[in-house]
């Protein structure tokens, strides 16, 4: 059956809770935009993405209700902000930019098709079966938001100048997304979340300065600073709070309802 | 003891809740098993889900439980949702594929190449020309990357004037 040492159970869990969350607060995020796209077609796009973050997002919280005991639906909806394990980056909202909307997926989608090929790699058989469905189906956000950097970035000055805000903004906070959970060194050593090491943040950094390279945009990408305790080990930004607010409002009426 | 093949027959005539294309002729069979249980059989389906979390699976478990268990013979019915191996476009039949024609849905061909996996891919459009389910004209462009449903997209053919929509291949 499954070998997952005992004293690893709740770093795991954790690092399935980040993968999570990433994916429960960039799809609300995502979700945001629907009936408010630019164009009818990205409306459609924002709204279908939103919902493959949110079922990967599901996906991966039953993974964590089978090795935790709390339902799919109290991971997601029941923990204290604390308790949350996402990267500041999808926790700052987006003002509605387009600009802004986007160079967040940039950063995102690119961490998360590295970290799902980990995911696949797993000694943790349902979670390597489950990654790699989500990684072909991410395949398709990360194409979409490929082609839309490039235009916006190659499109009229006012689309340059825009996209060239947005990113440099958010690369200060992207490398966030590296931020290791508690016991991640336990985690490799272990098998269950294999290649996770500083070649991963190369890889991402090469993929992405690629793209923006192509859509003639520049950006400055550091490393993760080591000492810096982020929403990985359950320090957020102000913006958590509110957001989980606005989501769990229905949920908190009647925790145990079924839906 | 009830035989598989029947109980493969019944599944055939359950559709897919978004498409016109039963749950068989779309590949998500994996396989039927049927145990003794007393008078009784126990049938237990292993079933590949299109898209994880994809809205319709739980609709088309309660439809096979709903079908399945009212067939004489039968006990208890179990369907199991499961990700090894994967689904895939190409389990799609024949049949299935000319039916999703009909009804203006394209398929990817079979074996094409599998998405890429695991890299950075910086391509900027998705499949390459897809023949127009209507006309068969190669003059066709797609619209959009995301459509109706999490596994479809959206098509234009410039020749009929038609839009079709064509599967994912994940």
């Amino acid at each position: 059956m499954v070998d997952l040492p005992e004293h690893l159970r709740k770093p795991f869990v954790n690092l399935l809770l980040a993968a999570a969350d990433d994916k429960l607060f960039l799809g609300h995020r995502n979700s945001e935009w629907t009936g408010l796209g630019p164009i009818l077609e990205e409306d459609i796009a924002f709204s279908s993405l939103a919902q493959d973050e949110m079922a990967h997002a599901t996906a991966l919280f039953e993974v964590a209700s089978s090795l935790d005991g709390r339902s799919a639906d109290q991971l997601a909806f029941g923990r204290r902000p604390e308790e949350y394990r996402c990267a500041a980056i999808v926790e700052v909202p987006d003002e509605f930019d387009w600009a802004t909307a986007m160079g967040r997926r940039l950063f995102c989608n690119h961490f998360d098709v590295l970290r799902l090929a980990r995911f696949a790699q797993s000694a943790y058989k349902p979670l390597a079966d489950l990654a790699r469905r989500l990684a072909a189906e991410q395949q398709v956000h990360l194409r979409h938001v490929n082609d839309w950097i490039v235009r916006l970035g190659t499109g009229t000055p006012e689309s340059h100048r825009r996209i060239q805000q947005a990113i440099e903004a958010l690369a200060r906070i992207a490398p966030s997304l590296f931020e290791p959970v508690e016991q991640q060194d336990d985690l490799v050593a272990a098998g269950l979340y294999p290649g996770s090491d500083g070649q991963m943040y190369d890889a991402w950094r090469g993929a992405v300065e690629h793209l923006l390279g192509r859509a003639q945009v520049t950006a400055r990408l550091e490393p993760p600073d080591p000492g810096d305790r982020g929403g990985r080990r359950g320090t957020h930004t102000v913006h958590l709070a509110p957001m989980l607010d606005e989501m769990c409002e229905v949920f908190r009426l009647e925790p145990d309802a079924a839906w | 003891m009830i035989d598989r093949q029947s109980i493969l027959d019944v599944l055939r005539t359950i559709p897919d809740p978004e498409m016109p294309i039963s749950i068989v002729d779309l590949g998500l069979i994996e396989s039927v098993e049927v145990a003794a249980a007393g008078d009784s059989s126990v049938v237990r389906i292993v079933a590949l889900p299109t898209f994880v979390g994809c809205p319709a699976l739980e609709m088309i478990r309660r439809d096979i439980e709903h079908r399945l268990g009212a067939m004489p013979g039968i006990g208890a019915v179990e369907v199991q949702w499961v990700h090894d191996p994967p689904w895939s476009v190409d389990r799609i039949s024949a049949a299935g594929r000319e039916s999703l024609r009909v009804h203006g849905v394209t398929v990817p061909d079979r074996g094409g190449p599998p998405a890429a996996f695991g890299s950075a891919n910086v391509g900027l459009t998705i499949g390459g020309a897809v023949p127009c389910p209507f006309c068969g004209s190669m003059r066709t462009r797609q619209e959009s990357p995301f459509g109706p449903t999490r596994c479809r997209m959206i098509y234009y053919c410039d020749a009929c004037r038609n839009s079709f929509e064509h599967l994912k291949r994940v």
